[in-house]
């Protein structure tokens, strides 16, 4: 057994020392502010037992046999859960997704992983090197399930994407009328630089393990935001390891809202670390001084991890980062800067942004980029943009019940979503009052997790803002729901936390394999699917008009301004859905004809979502395949692809 | 930690003079490698190297090196980001001078740190 850790005595007082860094200690003379601060100070770690100061905490190595048990179990974990995976039968993806198709062995690699987390955090020695060992784990087992099974990046809008970065690597040229991506092409020309520099023509390699990559990288700034919001390491490993086990969203494809939630995170992990504190002497006037009081009174602490404030040069080359953080993201993501705002605003009002200027910043950017460089979307579309602002049911309520439809495996898979998200979010909650009673660090985690609400009453963001907004508070939440769980001293939480902590680990990773991958048989693609659009690709000339029956179709990955591209029905849910009829498409192909293309995927999104009626499309292909002008022009397994001939040249 | 930062540096300083020659030519995979490593990483670690993060003591550097880590690759690509959507904007797109640019940035922070890292030694 290993001894107790023994503290020494701290090398300096740490809690505020940031905001005296700037209006604190001997360059601020106000005797009001230095009032306030010192009775913080006395309050939280005296009076009331808060946050203790960061005392370097010495502890014995922890026996080399046990680092080596849990370093096996970690691989046993990983090789375990890549050869479950690799066994997976696709075919049995059902309507409630991945779930059905997993092996045993899938699930008890993943304990096997979730154990080896919880026993690492659990050293008594602290150990960060085989925490990210045991968290990469996790997320190679969880995250990466879709490339190792399919070897082809999920989801439709990913290959729209390797279209759009093809675009650019050829032509250099955005078209800002084709669609919205070329109005916020940023990450599309970081693709396109990637694919022209190195002359890999198609990147779809990059996209199918996108989801792995994007996770990876998220490691290092989710956990310097952690390490910046809560009180201790522990609680910040045991935080990023929350986030993983509930990130379902999936958003971690190849996209812009991947690429501008990682420049989030880093952004703020850098704004809490290196600009801490009141952008303004508290004590000057009284709403100044009151707020202060108020701030103090909820968390009279400051997290104290992390990095302390920068010499003034290095400072001033923070400040240009982060402003390069807000310009990328401006230009890649139309959503994303706007979550900024409010989460840096209430940062500014609470004393953990000492730079005012940065959120006004954050304000003007996505403003001026959509009035000066976006003009084209925004003129076309200001009714879209600014249509239901202030109609928080719609933006809420109204598309969470539109969520709530399909089959009903597919209805199950939305419940149980929902049920997670609640289940975080009620954790979350749990751990502030928690943390607000036990006078640790909680405020800047809460602050960050609500702030993003603020953009309710908006805009719906095609349905999925709620979806979105989850996203952008998790990294929050998640810290705060281990609260619940992790002490705020440094030290091992004990057997009987590290099993409930376990415990939750387990029900959290179950819900999301089901969450995450629950739209799995609509969202994978197969390589015949692919064949088939390649096939089309080589067979339909440049300006021809093709036609996917429901927009769910692996293409548009190259030639994507060269065809008009339309869809008979969106993959969407609908309430007593009308059958496909043969007149949608003879209207579109009357001039000059078009193809039509019907996949599996299609079939499959239309039965899962209740786009149509079951079995419709089979229907629509029997039917329609034999009326006068269509010629069906090859098969595959993955769909068929028709000519239908038009009135005009009949391309 | 000087030796450990000085290899680093070398190292950075390598994959950024060779991604120059493998933007034009080169075996695609090699090139793929060589310079996707160098916008995920290069000129955010030359730039992370010229910073000091907090003060010198060992349980801060270990707390810092998330931070550390995250900041080199978000700047790496957003400068990628940065400098690509420039030049389309400017209709001078060419990737091997997108490249070259981002190269001669890295450089140029690494030379920097250099310099302050030598000027930091005098001063001791």
């Amino acid at each position: 057994m290993t001894p107790e850790p023994t503290p020494t005595a701290p090398p300096a007082p740490a809690p505020h020392r940031h905001a005296e860094t700037k209006h604190g200690g001997t360059k601020h003379g106000d005797a009001k502010h230095s009032e306030i601060k010192h009775a913080e100070t006395k309050h939280s770690s005296a009076k009331h037992g808060g946050t203790v100061p960061p005392a370097v905490v010495h502890h014995e190595p922890s026996p080399p046999w046990k680092l080596a048990a849990l370093a096996a179990l970690a691989a046993t974990a990983l090789a375990l859960g890549i050869w479950s995976l690799l066994n997976v039968d696709p075919e049995r993806i059902g309507g409630t997704g991945l779930i059905e198709a997993l092996p045993p062995a899938f699930f008890v690699a993943l304990a096997l992983s979730l154990t080896g987390f919880v026993a690492t955090l659990n050293l008594r020695r602290h150990t960060p090197a085989l925490l990210a060992g045991q968290v990469l784990v996790m997320v190679v087992i969880l995250h990466s399930a879709d490339p190792i099974i399919h070897g082809l990046p999920r989801l439709e809008a990913s290959y729209r994407h390797l279209g759009i970065a093809d675009h650019i690597a050829k032509s250099g040229q955005l078209d800002p009328n084709l669609d919205a991506y070329f109005n916020w092409p940023g990450f599309f020309d970081f693709l396109g630089l990637v694919s022209g520099a190195t002359g890999v023509k198609d990147l779809i390699g990059v996209a199918t393990w996108a989801p792995l990559g994007i996770n990876l990288l998220l490691l290092a700034p989710l956990l310097a935001l952690a390490t910046r919001i809560t009180s201790q390491p522990r609680q910040a490993w045991a935080g990023v390891w929350i986030f993983f086990l509930t990130s379902w969203v999936g958003q971690d494809y190849l996209s812009p809202q991947a690429y501008a939630f990682l420049l989030l995170v880093t952004l703020l992990a850098c704004v809490l670390s290196a600009f801490s504190g009141w952008a303004w002497p508290t004590g000057t006037n009284r709403f100044t001084a009151s707020l202060a009081r108020g701030v103090s009174k909820l968390d009279p602490t400051v997290p104290h991890q992390g990095m302390a404030s920068p010499p003034p040069a290095d400072a001033a080359v923070l400040v240009v980062v982060c402003a390069g953080f807000l310009v990328a993201m401006t230009a890649s993501h139309q959503l994303t800067p706007f979550a900024v705002i409010p989460i840096l605003a209430v940062f500014l009002l609470s004393g953990r942004l000492r730079l005012p200027f940065l959120p006004l910043l954050a304000v003007a950017l996505p403003l001026a980029w959509l009035v000066f460089v976006a003009s084209a979307y925004f003129e076309g579309h200001l009714s879209q943009l600014f249509g239901s602002f202030g109609d928080v049911q719609a933006n809420t309520l109204g598309a969470v019940t539109q969520r709530v439809s399909g089959s009903d495996s597919h209805v199950l898979v939305v419940y149980i979503r929902l049920a997670e998200v609640a289940f975080v979010w009620i954790l979350a909650a749990l751990g502030a009052f928690m943390a607000h009673r036990r006078r640790t660090a909680w405020l800047t985690a809460a602050l960050g997790a609500v702030a993003p609400l603020a953009l309710i009453p908006g805009q719906p963001y095609g349905g999925e803002l709620l979806l979105r907004l989850y996203m952008f508070s998790l990294p929050f939440a998640a810290c705060l729901a281990v609260l619940t769980l992790i002490p705020d001293r440094n030290g091992t939480p004990g057997w009987r936390r590290a099993l409930a902590l376990l415990l939750l680990g387990s029900v959290l990773a179950t819900a999301t394999v089901v969450t995450r991958y629950g739209n799995d048989s609509m969202e994978k693609f197969t390589q015949d699917e692919v064949s088939l659009v390649n096939r089309l690709y080589a067979t339909a000339p440049n300006g021809s008009i093709l036609i996917e029956a429901i927009r769910n179709t692996p293409w548009q990955f190259q030639k994507y301004a060269e065809y008009d591209y339309r869809a008979l029905l969106a993959a969407q849910p609908r309430t007593n859905p009308d059958p496909l009829t043969c007149d949608a498409s003879n209207r579109i192909a009357q001039r000059s004809g078009a193809y039509l293309i019907v996949t599996t995927s299609q079939k499959r999104a239309a039965d899962l979502l209740g786009t149509t009626p079951p079995g419709d499309l089979d229907h629509f292909i029997a039917t329609c395949g034999t009326s006068p002008g269509w010629s069906k022009v090859f098969e595959n397994a993955g769909g068929v692809v028709f000519h239908i001939k038009g009135a005009g040249n009949g391309i | 930690m000087a030796f450990d930062q000085k290899y680093a540096s070398y190292a950075v300083a390598a994959v950024a003079v060779a991604a120059i020659p493998l933007s034009f030519v080169g075996p695609e995979g090699l090139r793929l490698v060589v310079i996707g490593l160098f916008l995920l990483a290069g000129p955010g670690t030359a730039l992370v190297m010229l910073l000091r993060f907090g003060s010198p003591d060992q349980v801060e550097k270990h707390s810092t090196l998330p931070l550390a880590i995250a900041i080199a690759v978000a700047s790496s690509l957003a400068l990628s980001t940065i400098v690509a959507t420039a030049m389309v904007f400017a209709r001078m797109w060419s990737p091997p001078v997108a490249v070259l640019l981002l190269s001669l940035i890295t450089l140029g922070l690494l030379a920097l740190g250099a310099k302050r890292s030598r000027e930091a030694l005098v001063g001791a």
